[in-house]
């Protein structure tokens, strides 16, 4: 029996495409709002999980700096993962399952401006066959893209039809970085960047936090008025080497997705983590959501993309439509690696479980 | 105005490649591509163990090709220096015959139009070869390799170089920036933080007991002088990059009045044996126009510390000022 | 659900050595994961989930490894999760990994933690890539001659220490540095590094992974019950602290008494130095066993040396630790945490062959990393209730 884990409150530092703000400036300010919002001072806080990258700011100790920034003494319970802040929730809602804390704070955070990401990403891969190639990661996307467009099962028009869903969605997202109203013909007569992919079709290269609260059972409920209770949550893995598998499919995500109990019931909304528009159309198939479900709200990736923190952004938007716009069933999706190599689901909703 | 502070992390790393991508390797300078059996199928490139469940693979090795078929692609129009070729060309995923998975490579087609999925390729080969993924200088349209004679390696391929550079651009922060101009001036700006009165330097921004940001408005000037609490010398070890000979001190500086502990400083014109705690020393700027080599984690334009020849401070407990 | 108990029932390492030249990456993860996989009688399929821990990836020059490493660990299409903690990290994975059993989420995990440090270098690394590098010795000196200083602790003390732990390791098949002819002599002799450390107070750079298969209480039971001895885990905890702030005690710092506080209550131990059978502590540098005998409450203020002196953490000692040879004798900075904790396992499952301290009940682990501001630490026994509560 699975002790009830709510996300209770939550804050973003809007991301931006160059901020002069350290890294853990933002930590700081993203940890007190969500702190606030959730009404928990960190002497509530039984247990600190954190998300983030050595590598994209060039340090070999870049977790370090960001501890500083929460007020960890007296000494606290903390862990790190290098990995999106979105592991690091599911590190917290781990322990939290052993009932003897009943409030976790998770952040996740990112500054992708200092590096240059074509150098950086590829040491991402297989540092044999893959990393000497200096694929980068737009390359290894487009692979991915001219795949499932030569499968039939989507068009260039359907990779501008999510841009322009997304852009506009963006427009309501006080965190977006990018969002407009894009007319998808415009957006059709752009040049390629990497066929078949246009320079809309890439996310945005973004500086930007996040922090969660997270609270078990009659805690969420005390702190709360709308907690948005993760009823299901997964993640897994596959293969590396890109030409080992079908790239226009995702069976981790569909495992995940399982395992986190899209069975169990429709969702009304759902956060997927696609940094390139077409990997939307993948992972909707994958999940197996149809046309009611409304897909990214907040804009999703293409609006913002703080590496290490756009997974728990996207926990932290599925978690706000069920605590603020009143949804009943949400779900978020965040993935890891270049080309949806590992993925994590989870479902939140705003019955007790 | 803010700056930016450039940083290029540069390294030769060195990877032993095992019994396996060693032999793929070394089958690469013979202009052999070659897979490896796993389960029903010939993967390529080769794996130690079965991608889809970890089972160790016997090494039963299969040679593919020499030519494939495109099964996907895309076009590199503007190549940067980590690309392997510096023209434009194509990332491709090729299924080279006899194998069941596709590798990732160059296409050398031209141009894009010779460029689609389906098409058959077949390797291009480069005439000195050491056993690396860009034995293989790229792909070219058609069925017939483009290879040399002879060449191939004399012993098993064992090792492979891998040198990596990236250039990072951090910008200063608005309160490095504060420091760095206070440390242009040949002044030591502290920060205090207003709830627990501790004191912050090197335009850390924020106090991490109380979890508050720091500005200008708890900026304080902090002391030229103090004294060493601590030390340590450091004989150099032989890396990339490293440019001390000589082993050197390191001191902890405790600035007078204050609760600051300046750890890891350099200490100037003092000989290592006579290096001692309770030694009174003062900080050294650089002055205008001369150069320092600036390191990021130094405080900006500071020098070192320079005994001033006072008395020393003989409290034994000196020792013990860490922080 | 509640706390579950948890298993260690596999436990497998690498031959640690200066450049294990001999394996790709996924080579040397694989030795280790497939020896804790024989340990515990078990194939690929049989695990749930991946942990992974390494320090940074900068050693290795190899961006989030986990994604290339997964399927060397048989992880295709399960959870992998990817741990960084500094020095701390293999005992953090251990943890994590355990969490993942005693959650109930899932029922057998494979924990690895690896450094292949000799594909770069270590001293580069911790200096970002600049010259005059300080390593960590050089960060520790200072901390180190306080110590000293405020115990009065003679300065043979940190040379003792690696002689002891250089003997242990030749006991240990695993362990990397086998210097036949060490003695204090030679550590005193030994070039200074970081005054007023020496050469031969100081631990290697390593090649080597570390990993554990853990599973739970049915999963524990079952193996003993099949003659394989199971560690249990008592209890297990981690503090951080920042690195840095006026009045801050690296020395004994606050995070090391409160982990050790913590884990010792979880497992109901009131009197360390007498319910503890021996200890894997994370000393890469000789005075850090005095230091943490103290710093983890096993040894009054001032008195960890004197354990020391008096042989009491030899292996036939009192409180014998680092049995094996410790990080002194073998550091692969990434797995070293994990080998404490396995070898704490190993030990209570009467699995130490020559390095084994007879009679061993309880155990205890501990790494710590950083500016010595992460600590993980656990409790292991033969049994889940061995002081009969």
């Amino acid at each position: 029996m699975n002790v009830p884990v709510a996300v209770v409150g939550a804050a973003h530092v809007k991301s931006e495409r160059r901020t002069v703000e350290a890294e853990n400036r933002m930590v700081l300010r993203a940890v007190r709002a969500a702190m606030q919002a959730a009404g928990v001072t960190k002497d509530d806080v039984g247990f600190t999980c954190s998300g983030s990258g050595d590598y994209l700011a060039g340090g070999t100790f870049a977790f370090v700096a960001n501890l500083e920034a929460v007020g960890a003494w007296p000494p606290i319970a903390e862990s790190h993962v290098e990995m999106d802040g979105a592991w690091a929730l599911y590190e917290a809602w781990t322990l939290l399952q052993e009932g003897e804390v009943d409030v976790a704070l998770v952040y996740g955070s990112g500054k992708s401006s200092p590096g240059d990401i074509a150098t950086v990403y590829p040491l991402m891969l297989d540092p044999y066959f893959l990393t000497p190639l200096g694929l980068d990661p737009v390359s290894l996307a487009a692979l991915q893209a001219r795949a499932l467009l030569e499968s039939g099962r989507a068009t260039e028009r359907d990779f501008a039809e999510v841009v322009a869903r997304n852009r506009a969605n963006a427009i309501g997202n006080p965190n977006a970085q990018v969002s407009g109203k894009f007319d998808v013909d415009e957006l059709l007569r752009a040049d390629y960047v990497r066929d078949p992919l246009r320079r809309h079709d890439l996310p945005p290269i973004s500086d930007g936090a996040c922090a969660v609260v997270l609270a078990t059972a009659d805690k969420a409920a005390q702190l709360a008025e709308r907690p948005a209770w993760i009823t299901g949550i997964a993640h897994r893995i596959d293969v590396h080497q890109p030409g080992f598998r079908d790239l226009t499919v995702s069976p981790s995500t569909t495992a995940a997705a399982e395992a986190a109990g899209i069975g169990d019931g429709p969702v009304e909304v759902a956060e997927l983590m696609a940094p390139f528009s077409f990997q939307e159309l993948i992972l909707r198939d994958a999940i197996g959501l149809d046309d009611s479900v409304d897909i990214n709200p907040s804009g999703g990736a293409l609006a913002a993309n703080p590496i290490m923190a756009t997974g728990l952004i996207r926990i932290a938007e599925a978690a706000n439509q069920v605590t603020h716009h009143g949804k009943a069933r949400t779900l978020a999706h965040v993935t890891g690696g270049l080309d949806l190599q590992q993925n994590l689901v989870t479902i939140l909703g705003s019955e007790r479980p | 105005m803010a700056g930016t502070v450039e940083s290029t992390i540069k390294f030769p790393y060195k990877r032993s490649l095992g019994p396996v991508l060693g032999a793929f390797m070394t089958a690469l300078t013979e202009q052999r591509i070659m897979g490896i059996r796993s389960g029903g199928r010939v993967i390529v490139p080769p794996l130690e163990w079965d991608p889809d469940t970890g089972v160790e693979l016997a090494h039963d090795f299969v040679d593919v090709g020499p030519a494939g078929t495109v099964e996907s692609w895309t076009w590199v129009a503007k190549p940067t220096a980590q690309h392997p070729l510096d023209h434009p060309f194509a990332f491709a995923l090729v299924k080279l015959d006899g194998a069941d998975t596709a590798l990732m490579h160059a296409v050398d087609a031209g141009s894009i139009d010779a460029m689609s999925t389906g098409m058959r390729v077949a390797p291009r080969w480069k005439a000195e070869r050491k056993g690396h993924i860009t034995d293989l200088d790229a792909f070219v349209p058609g069925e017939t390799p483009e290879t040399h004679e002879g060449g191939g390696a004399e012993e098993p391929v064992t090792m492979m170089d891998y040198d990596a550079t990236i250039t990072y651009r951090i910008p200063t922060t608005a309160n490095q920036l504060r420091s760095d101009q206070a440390s242009e001036q040949g002044r030591f700006l502290g920060l205090k933080c207003p709830i627990c009165n501790r004191t912050y330097t090197g335009g850390r921004g924020y106090c991490p007991i109380d979890a508050i940001e720091l500005g200008e408005e708890h900026e304080v000037d902090l002391p030229q002088k103090g004294v060493i609490t601590n030390y340590t010398i450091i004989t150099p070890t032989p890396y990339p990059g490293q440019t001390a000979t000589e082993p050197f001190s390191r001191v902890h500086v405790w600035l007078d009045g204050t609760d600051v502990v300046l750890g890891y400083q350099t200490l100037l014109d003092v000989p290592n044996d006579d290096v001692h705690i309770g030694m009174r020393v003062e900080a050294v700027w650089a002055s205008e126009g001369e150069k320092v080599d600036k390191d990021p984690r130094m405080e900006g334009n500071l020098i070192g510390f320079l005994p001033t020849g006072e008395p020393d401070n003989t409290d034994p407990d000196l020792v013990n000022r860490l922080h | 659900m509640a706390h579950q108990p948890c298993a260690i029932v596999g436990v497998g390492q690498t031959h640690h050595k200066t450049r294990r030249w001999d394996v790709s990456l996924g080579g040397l993860v694989r030795e280790a994961a497939q020896r804790a996989l024989d340990d515990a009688e078990m194939t690929w399929k049989d695990i749930d989930a991946v942990v992974i821990g390494k320090a940074p990836d900068l050693f290795e020059g190899v961006m989030k490894p986990e994604l290339y490493l997964s399927d060397a660990l048989g992880a295709a299409g399960k959870p992998v999760f990817r741990v960084h903690t500094a020095g701390s990290v293999g005992g953090t994975t251990g943890i994590v990994a355990a969490h993942h059993v005693e959650s109930g989420r899932h029922k057998r995990v494979l924990a690895v933690a690896y450094q292949k440090q000799s594909e770069g270098n270590a001293q580069f690394a911790l200096g970002s890539g600049r010259g005059f590098s300080i390593g960590a010795g050089g960060a520790f000196a200072p901390f180190m001659r306080s110590y000293m200083y405020r115990t009065g602790a003679p300065a043979e003390i940190g040379p003792m220490v690696a002689v002891k732990d250089r003997k242990n390791a030749l006991k240990n098949p695993y362990a990397h540095l086998k210097i036949e002819d060490i003695s204090l002599e030679k550590v005193m002799a030994s070039p200074m590094m970081w005054d007023p450390v020496r050469f031969l107070e100081s631990c290697p750079s390593s090649d080597g992974a570390c990993a554990v298969v853990f599973t739970d209480k049915e999963g524990g039971e079952a193996a003993a019950k099949a003659g394989r001895q199971p560690a249990w885990i008592l209890g297990s905890a981690v503090r951080s602290e920042p690195s840095q702030f006026p009045g801050r005690d690296p020395v004994a710092p606050q995070g090391a008494a409160d982990c050790a506080a913590d884990v010792y209550q979880q497992a109901g131990i009131t009197n360390p130095l007498e319910q503890i059978d021996c200890a894997e502590l994370y000393v890469p540098f000789s005075w850090y066993e005095p230091m943490w005998l103290e710093g983890h409450h096993i040894a009054e203020f001032g008195e960890g040396w004197k354990m020391v002196e008096r042989g009491d953490t030899e292996i036939g000692g009192r409180f014998p630790v680092n049995m094996s040879g410790g990080v002194l004798s073998s550091n692969p900075i990434g797995a070293s945490g994990l080998l404490r904790f396995s070898e704490a396992a190993l030990q209570v499952r009467g699995m130490a062959g020559e390095h084994q301290v007879e009679g061993a009940n309880v155990a205890i682990a501990q790494a710590y990393g950083a500016s010595a501001q992460y600590f993980s630490m656990w409790v292991v026994a033969n049994s889940l209730d061995p002081f009969g509560k």
